[in-house]
């Protein structure tokens, strides 16, 4: 109690320094990361199938390299995208291809999945080659990071070569590790685990940027896991570690730029100097150096009420996540809410037999509970907490009166969906859904 | 195994607006438990039955009408109370009102504000006036003289100083004035009666407080109100060259401060964008003082809130838009509306006067003159006696006693003479004035003679003269008469 007014306090004073005809722009919440962050990680083995999901961001477009009945090996490339980006996929285990099925995948779209047997033995291959970090150049990065299929894995799954083709001068690489979606411990447990790939990540990140300083971005909160990086970064006088405050949505950007570098910038942070990539994204970066490995496994927090042994699980990318929560003793009700992510950004999912993706990062899993909603008393905490900066209860208002012309004036297509709005609403309003709703609104009338 | 779906976010803050209204009921309740505490020290227990009659009868008017309202649209009575919080309105109201309200007004008050101004605009959420707001100006203006100030918890500090044209430029008179209410740290401390809420600007800080740590209310419009009017009254201030106490007054006395955290605050009624509040409570703080120093009532808070209410819907429309592209504009807007303010009390302040409250002239009956008295005939049969003489360059004064009616057919055992002052010239032997020093006949009937209409007749008489007696008071007339033979026997004896 009185350290939540102690803290309510700081939050007042931020929000008096910060903007005060703004707002906050963020809001601390509560992390539930105590259920996962202290005990063991589980390792999951593969089931008897896993299914490689053909979908990058919303591309569908997959050269598959491989047929029915073709013998995989664990990192045999199995697919690669073909549009205007390349992101190849890796098949998790070895085994035999048996065909394409479409299945729903964790954006709730009806996907295309190569379906590969697994044989449990584990045979690997070699598709990544050996990388000599020390003598490449910039460019010669580049490529391996393309060839290794590594992507943005905090969830957005962008191919993270692209963000390096920028002609912009860059100072630094900030390594984004502040997860501040509530309950998912995934990324602090992957940088305790696999500090050494952490390193060598961030070691080729800077040379893909051409930056100076290499900056780590963590919560002030966990101070374990700050201490034990800053011991670990010591022989590396270009890194260093960035403590921000225990508030949502830190992690964005835009928000975590603007903590950091006291800059705002108009689309991409390389505008600012600045390149963000994920804390998991660098370690998925150092494992392909060190160790010739794709990202076929990934560290997945499942957490909630709604799950009976709340853990961490290592599992190959391509598990249903049925597999994983039979893993951990099922549900705890009957009735539950499962999440593709956190609770905050990730999607609702309509069942469990969707499989996890190198950028799934967790399973929410909560009891459903009802909670009864109210009319809006215009109080405007929505307003004063959305961290782009928009005005959502007007947003909402705008969409209910369909008047697309002040939709548009209020920028409804800057929205990140980040849930603050509806996270912080006393009347218990969907008012990120209203968002939602305006911006296809929005999108439609654009489109016409 | 149910999977059920909800769009994300699927998490939520435990905060939720029946939290708010509860813990503002709280801070609500405090202000009365202080108030009642005063009223049961100053005052005794009497008061504060009458308080707490007020607050029931307020809140039972409130959440009547709602279930009422509820019953007749056939909707869940308790759903729908516990989603409209009618009692809030109602504290509110009585906390406005001064203890010498009769029970009958605050229930029309209530009424009016809850039925017309909330349930008839489509209830919670809906309205577009601050209800205890509309509710005190329905009782401002159809029971005014009513809920005024009685006569044991009179003067309040804004009745006091409206009276005087908001304005004390004497420095000797302002600590006098202050000390009515304890100086300005009694105003601060609240302990004089006024709006049973409204007096102590330290609790309603401290409420207001808590109230924002806790998320109720946006520290933005308490914050910006009061500093506007301070700013604003310290620019009065400076105009006319008084001291700091005067900016102090406009915040501490009235209901500045209890409107600045529990209405304005009012999320319904105010602007959605911390920048349009911010903008509300600038233009709420203008209009106040406006209404206070230049308008016909003594105070501008309730009149501010309703205007500032009408237009929050415009302010909000203004601040639409990317909040982040928007910052200059506000910033901009916030210091425009405010430098108007800043020029109106610059122009305001120059033209403010102290109205001096003269004393009020003392009533003089009137009075009707009757029989001549001649004055060589009055003295046949009582004499005056003559007490003192002193000499005023060509004056001669004379103070005279003499037996009036009191004495003379009063027949009472401690009747006393009169005693009248003379004065006369001394070169013309005429009376210049003739003062009554000392009446002892009959109250409103001998006094009757100390009346200029009467005295007057005396001007440049000498012994031949004759002057009419007062009717009804002709013995005590008489003795006028007979002081003034006497004197002007003295006088001419004397030479």
């Amino acid at each position: 109690m009185a350290h939540e007014v102690i803290s309510n306090v700081k939050k007042v004073e931020r929000k008096v320094t910060m903007s005060f005809w703004i707002g906050s722009m963020q809001k601390h919440i509560e992390g539930f990361k105590e259920l996962t962050t202290y005990n063991d990680i589980v390792n999951i083995a593969a089931p008897k199938e896993v299914y490689i999901p053909l979908i990058n961001g919303v591309s569908t477009a997959f050269e598959v390299l491989v047929k029915e009945g073709d013998r995989v090996f664990v990192n045999t490339k199995v697919a690669v995208r073909n549009d205007r980006f390349v992101v190849p996929l890796f098949s998790p285990v070895s085994g035999v291809v048996k065909g394409i099925k479409k299945m729903m995948h964790s954006s709730l779209k009806q996907v295309d999945h190569i379906v590969i047997e697994n044989d449990e033995l584990y045979e690997s291959t070699n598709s990544i080659p050996r990388f000599d970090l020390e003598n490449a150049t910039k460019e010669e990065v580049i490529e391996f990071v393309k060839d290794s299929g590594i992507v943005g894995m905090g969830g957005a799954g962008f191919p993270t070569y692209f963000k390096y083709l920028t002609p912009a001068t860059l100072h630094y690489v900030l390594i984004n590790a502040v997860e501040c979606e509530p309950y998912i411990t995934s990324d602090y447990r992957m940088m305790e685990n696999y500090t050494q790939d952490l390193i060598t990540g961030f070691i080729a990140l800077k040379k893909m940027a051409n930056a100076q300083e290499v900056h780590i971005a963590i919560k002030k909160s966990k101070k374990t896991l700050i201490k034990y990086i800053q011991e670990a970064i010591k022989p590396y006088p270009f890194a260093s570690i960035k403590e921000v405050d225990d508030v949502y949505p830190m992690g964005w950007e835009r928000t975590l730029v603007y903590a950091i570098y006291k800059k705002r910038y108009d689309r991409i942070p390389c505008e600012v100097n600045v390149i963000v990539n994920n804390a998991t994204t660098a370690i998925a970066l150092g494992q392909a150096i060190n160790h010739q490995q794709g990202p076929t496994h990934k560290m997945v927090t499942v957490s909630g009420n709604g799950i009976k042994n709340p853990a961490n699980v290592f599992v190959p990318v391509g598990t249903p996540a049925s597999h994983i929560i039979s893993q951990l003793g099922g549900y705890t009700g009957d009735q539950i809410t499962c999440v593709a992510g956190g609770p905050m950004m990730g999607k609702t999912m309509t069942n469990d037999a969707w499989v996890i993706t190198p950028y799934t990062n967790a399973i929410t899993i909560t009891q459903t509970v009802k909670i009864d909603d109210m009319t809006c008393l215009r109080c405007g905490t929505c307003n004063d907490h959305c961290p782009a900066g928009l005005l959502p209860v007007r947003i909402n208002n705008a969409e209910q009166a369909k008047n697309v012309d002040l939709i548009a004036q209020l920028h409804a297509e800057l929205c990140i969906e980040c849930g603050l709005c509806t996270y912080v609403c006393p009347s218990k309003l969907e008012v990120t859904e209203g968002v939602r709703k305006a911006k296809r609104a929005l999108a439609l009338k654009k489109g016409v | 195994m149910k999977f059920t779906y909800k769009v994300s976010p699927t998490m939520k803050t435990r905060q939720s607006t029946q939290q708010i209204m509860f813990l503002l009921t709280l801070g609500l309740m405090a202000v009365v438990l202080f108030s009642s505490t005063f009223y049961f020290v100053e005052y005794g227990i009497d008061y504060v039955i009458h308080l707490w009659s007020l607050l029931a009868v307020a809140v039972l008017v409130a959440v009547g009408s709602e279930v009422v309202w509820a019953y007749l649209l056939k909707k869940d009575v308790l759903a729908y109370l516990k989603t409209s919080f009618p009692w809030v309105t109602a504290i509110i109201l009585v906390l406005m009102v001064p203890i010498s309200t009769p029970l009958y007004p605050i229930a029309i008050g209530t009424l009016f504000a809850i039925v017309v101004a909330k349930l008839l605009f489509g209830g919670f959420g809906h309205n577009v006036f601050n209800l205890a707001g509309v509710g005190r100006t329905v009782m401002l203006f159809s029971f005014g003289a009513s809920i005024v100030p009685d006569l044991i918890t009179s003067a309040t500090p804004i009745s006091s100083i409206a009276n005087i044209g908001w304005i004390i430029t004497d420095p000797a008179l302002v600590e006098p004035f202050l000390a009515q209410f304890g100086g300005i740290t009694g105003l601060l401390l609240g302990w004089y009666p006024g709006g049973l809420g409204e007096t102590s600007a330290l609790l309603i800080m401290i409420i207001g407080a808590f109230l924002a740590i806790k998320n109720v209310l946006d520290w933005r419009i308490p914050v910006f109100y009061i500093g506007t009017l301070f700013a604003l009254a310290s620019i009065i201030a400076v105009v006319q060259g008084i001291g700091v106490w005067y900016p102090l007054y406009h915040i501490f006395a009235g209901g500045a401060m209890f409107a600045a955290v529990f209405m304005l605050t009012d999320p319904v009624t105010n602007p959605t964008s911390a920048s349009g509040r911010i903008i509300f409570a600038i233009g709420a703080a203008i209009i106040t003082i406006l209404i206070r120093v230049q308008g016909n009532y003594p105070g501008g808070v309730v009149f501010s809130i309703l205007i500032m209410n009408m237009l929050s819907p415009m302010i909000d429309r203004f601040t639409d838009g990317w909040q982040l592209a928007l910052s200059k504009k506000y910033v901009i807007s916030m210091v425009s509306v405010f430098v108007v303010g800043a020029i109106l009390m610059g122009v305001v302040g120059l033209n403010m006067k102290a109205i001096v409250i003269a004393e009020p002239e003392p009533e003089v009956p009137d009075i009707t003159l009757s029989t001549p008295i001649s004055l060589d005939q009055s003295a046949t049969a009582v004499k005056g006696v003559v007490l003192s003489s002193t000499t005023e360059g060509d004056f001669e004064v004379v103070l005279v006693e003499i037996r009036g009616y009191s004495v003379l057919e009063g027949g009472y055992d401690d009747a006393l003479p009169n005693k009248i002052e003379v004065k006369i010239n001394k070169t013309t032997l005429k009376v210049d004035s003739v003062k009554v020093v000392e009446i002892k006949d009959t109250n409103n009937i001998g006094t009757k003679v100390d009346n200029p209409k009467f005295l007057d007749q005396f001007k440049d008489v000498d012994e031949t003269s004759s002057v009419d007696a007062v009717s009804g008071a002709t013995v005590t007339s008489l003795s006028v008469v007979r002081a003034v033979f006497a004197a002007l026997e003295h006088v001419k004896g004397g030479e």
